[in-house]
């Protein structure tokens, strides 16, 4: 037997990274943004959001397949439980679930992954009922496809040229697929919504539906949707942050161009 | 005008139909067009060929076949520049169907170069799950694979003995189409600072740049026109210098078809149309 | 009540954050642990995606809906991998690693090449002049699409570097300012999970 030569490498016993208190400091601002915000959402009872283009139009869709007698398809994208765009996805289906089951049109969810499937099942059902029609609700409408991903794209290309949906809603994270998905569901004539945060695909969206959600209005979308002051608090709060990033991005670019470039040290994440 | 309004709504398999001879064409053909070399990738082959001979490097080539176009060619060429430079591979991948792929590309390599498995490079195969795969190779090699794709231990295999985690490699590359890359920044390179090299899709790779400002990648090769600067760099003529002709003609073909339609728009519009067919943003509802 | 479900989500997700931060071996050990977890969670609700994929289908082939015939193909083939899988097991040589290899892969390398030929139509529908912004869309699409090729080079040695440009300077300096939007975005919803203020992912909308 030969022995191993290898070296055992030394055990961290560090209780804190002090490396990452930046990361710490960002997390806890971000927290007290939030909560400031709760209060102030509470006090006032409502804050102003601004309109997002792609969210209105999400009601006109609804009411178009409802008018068309023809079925609302909502891909939660391709990813699983641990993307916080699948929640994102999640929070929008079970709004847009609520909306589709008042109107009483149809929806279709294809998923991916089977624990997503398990939960979109549980917040459309919840939906319904909320809407007051639980008998509206069909079982296996929200229902697992394939976890390959072409695989997919082939499945929900197909349900797309066959039952025409009216309607075609990609929220979530989306990959190759998405030009794949877009581009069938134009060509159907379908109303197209898409949101990602997956940067990348952006511009196949953009090139292939009629409303884009860029990004960050993915996250904001849910908030936006249900109107719930709590939940709008949550979107100034990421304004805030994100005025506080800008803050601190352009205060590091003008320290280090005068000599002093421990800002922009100390804001680089280990 | 009719033909105006015809040529904006052209029916689309004519459009395939172009692309697809465009694709066919230059590899029945080949045109041998040159291919400039980019920074990014000149910094990924300057990284590889500075590592002194004996260096070993974990190449994790994680990509099924859908993707094998742009990454095959790349980790050919990767692996040819390391046994050239005799710079010991140990090579795994983290997809399932990446196994054949991984293993062909190695000897596809070993071959033009004269490796030796064992003595010049290892092949460890597939194991499931990013993260854990990742973080297990940080603490302990041997947990995540006791034997290599054949069944080897790693203690007999003269490439793996003396290597039991990160520490001992001198450089970790991956040839990735999926968030894998991802995972390997966040824990190979952000949490075991382990020296990263990365290749990638060409849609992927405009996302690392900003990684390579930070210095958290060493370099980067994107899509097939990185691996086709690779393999210009190491003076060969692969996959991807043939597959390089074919895309410069099929991006001349979209080039030439979005300037027919924007004359179709510019003179339906001069004629009083309302410009045809649905643009970006207003699909036909 | 779901007073437990958000009990343990505030609790995991509280813990798998400060573990971001202890870098203590045993923490690091734990972090591990719980991604191993997950693995095995995963495994198990692949059976719940079977079953779904099971009752969606059949319901098809009971109903005679349209294209029941491939809903017979899919469930077919369900039956057929897994007890090629049970049977035979599912490593190198294997019924099962074969049929992945000769039918599966070439599929989906099918399905990915498609994108190609969507990329040219899209492009071709979606690249038209009608405003200012759309026209320098179209017009930096044309130069990165051929300035990214080698034909580019032949028609002018700049183009290679002007691409470059437009790839460092100003596509970055978007996509830096969307990741950061996008990685804020993520951080609010993952706060409003942990703390309970979204609770859609309960089934409660």
């Amino acid at each position: 037997m030969v022995r191993s030569g290898f070296v055992t490498p030394e055990l961290d016993t560090r209780w804190f990274d002090p490396a990452r208190l930046n990361v710490l400091i960002g997390i806890l601002l971000f927290t007290a943004f939030l909560v400031v915000n709760i209060f102030r959402a509470r006090a006032k009872g409502t804050l102003y959001v601004r309109p997002i283009a792609g969210l209105k139009a999400l009601d006109e869709a609804i009411g178009r397949a409802t008018e068309m007698g023809r079925p609302v398809l909502y891909v939660p994208g391709l990813s699983d439980m641990s993307e916080v765009g699948t929640f994102a996805a999640i929070t929008i289906c079970a709004r847009l679930a609520y909306r589709v089951a008042e109107m009483g049109c149809d929806i279709d969810v294809p998923c991916y992954d089977p624990v997503v499937m398990t939960v979109l099942d549980g917040a459309v059902r919840e939906a319904y009922s909320k809407a007051g029609k639980p008998d509206a609700f069909r079982p296996g409408c929200v229902h697992y496809v394939s976890a390959q991903q072409m695989a997919y794209v082939a499945a929900v290309n197909g349900f797309m040229l066959r039952e025409l949906p009216a309607a075609n809603i990609y929220m979530g994270s989306f990959y190759a697929e998405s030009l794949l998905l877009a581009e069938t569901g134009a060509r159907t004539g379908a109303i197209q919504i898409a949101g990602t945060d997956k940067v990348t695909q952006l511009p196949f969206f953009v090139c292939a539906c009629d409303y884009t959600l860029l990004g960050e209005e993915l996250f904001a979308a849910s908030a936006y949707l249900g109107r719930e002051p709590i939940q709008l608090a949550t979107v100034i709060a990421q304004d805030w942050a994100k005025a506080l990033a800008a803050a601190a991005i352009v205060g590091a670019l003008v320290l280090s161009a005068l000599g002093h470039p421990a800002l922009q040290t100390w804001l680089k994440v280990a | 005008m009719t033909w105006v309004r015809q040529l904006l709504a052209i029916d689309r398999r004519i459009i395939f139909l172009l692309v697809g001879a465009g694709a066919a064409l230059p590899l029945l053909f080949p045109l041998n067009l040159p291919v400039a070399v980019t920074p990014r990738v000149r910094a990924a082959y300057d990284a590889i060929d500075a590592l002194p001979p004996g260096s070993k490097v974990l190449l994790s080539m994680d990509y099924e076949p859908d993707i094998m176009a742009e990454l095959f060619p790349m980790s050919v060429a990767v692996l040819r520049h390391c046994f050239r430079k005799h710079v010991q591979v140990i090579a795994m991948t983290l997809y399932p169907a990446g196994t054949g792929l991984g293993e062909r590309a190695i000897s596809t390599a070993a071959k033009a170069e004269g490796a030796v498995l064992n003595r010049d490079y290892a092949w460890l195969g597939y194991k499931s799950g990013f993260q854990v795969v990742m973080i297990g190779i940080g603490e302990n090699l041997r947990g995540m694979y006791p034997v290599d794709f054949y069944g080897t231990p790693l203690d007999s295999i003269p490439v793996t003995r003396h290597v039991n985690s990160y520490a001992q490699l001198q450089m970790v590359i991956n040839l990735s189409g999926s968030s894998a890359a991802d995972y390997w920044i966040q824990f190979a390179q952000g949490r075991y600072h382990a020296p990263l090299v990365i290749g990638c899709t060409a849609v992927m790779a405009t996302d690392y740049y900003p990684y390579l400002s930070s210095k958290q990648l060493l370099g980067l090769i994107g899509g097939m026109k990185g691996a086709a600067e690779y393999e210009r760099l190491i003076d060969t003529f692969g996959d991807a210098r043939r597959g390089m002709d074919a895309q410069s003609l099929v991006h001349l073909i979209v080039v030439g078809l979005v300037i027919v339609g924007n004359a179709a728009l510019f003179i339906s519009k001069r004629s009083g149309g309302d410009g045809g067919g649905p643009a970006s943003g207003s699909m036909t509802r | 009540m779901r007073r437990g479900p958000l009990l343990l989500t505030f609790l995991s997700g509280a813990a798998i954050a400060a573990l971001f931060f202890i870098p203590h071996y045993r923490a690091q050990a734990a972090n591990s642990m719980l991604l191993e977890w997950t693995l095995v969670v995963y495994a198990f609700a692949l059976i719940l995606g079977s079953i779904s994929l099971w009752n969606s289908h059949a319901r098809k082939v009971r109903n005679r809906a349209e294209g029941w015939g491939f809903s017979v193909v899919t469930l077919v083939s369900l039956l057929a991998i897994t007890a090629l899988g049970v049977w035979k097991g599912v490593g190198e040589g294997t019924p099962v690693d074969w049929i992945y290899n000769t039918v599966n892969s070439p599929l989906a390398s099918t399905m990915f090449a498609l994108l190609a030929f969507v990329i040219a139509s899209a492009a071709f529908r979606a690249f038209r002049a009608r405003s200012v912004e759309a026209t320098l869309l179209l017009v930096t699409a044309i130069v990165m699409m051929i300035g990214r090729v080698s034909i580019g080079e032949l028609i002018s040695h700049r183009l290679p570097g002007i691409t470059e440009w437009l790839l460092d300077v100003p596509n970055l300096a978007a996509k830096r300012a969307i990741a950061i939007g996008v990685g804020l975005g993520a951080v609010s919803t993952a706060l409003k999970i942990i703390l309970g203020i979204e609770r859609s992912y309960l089934g409660r909308s």
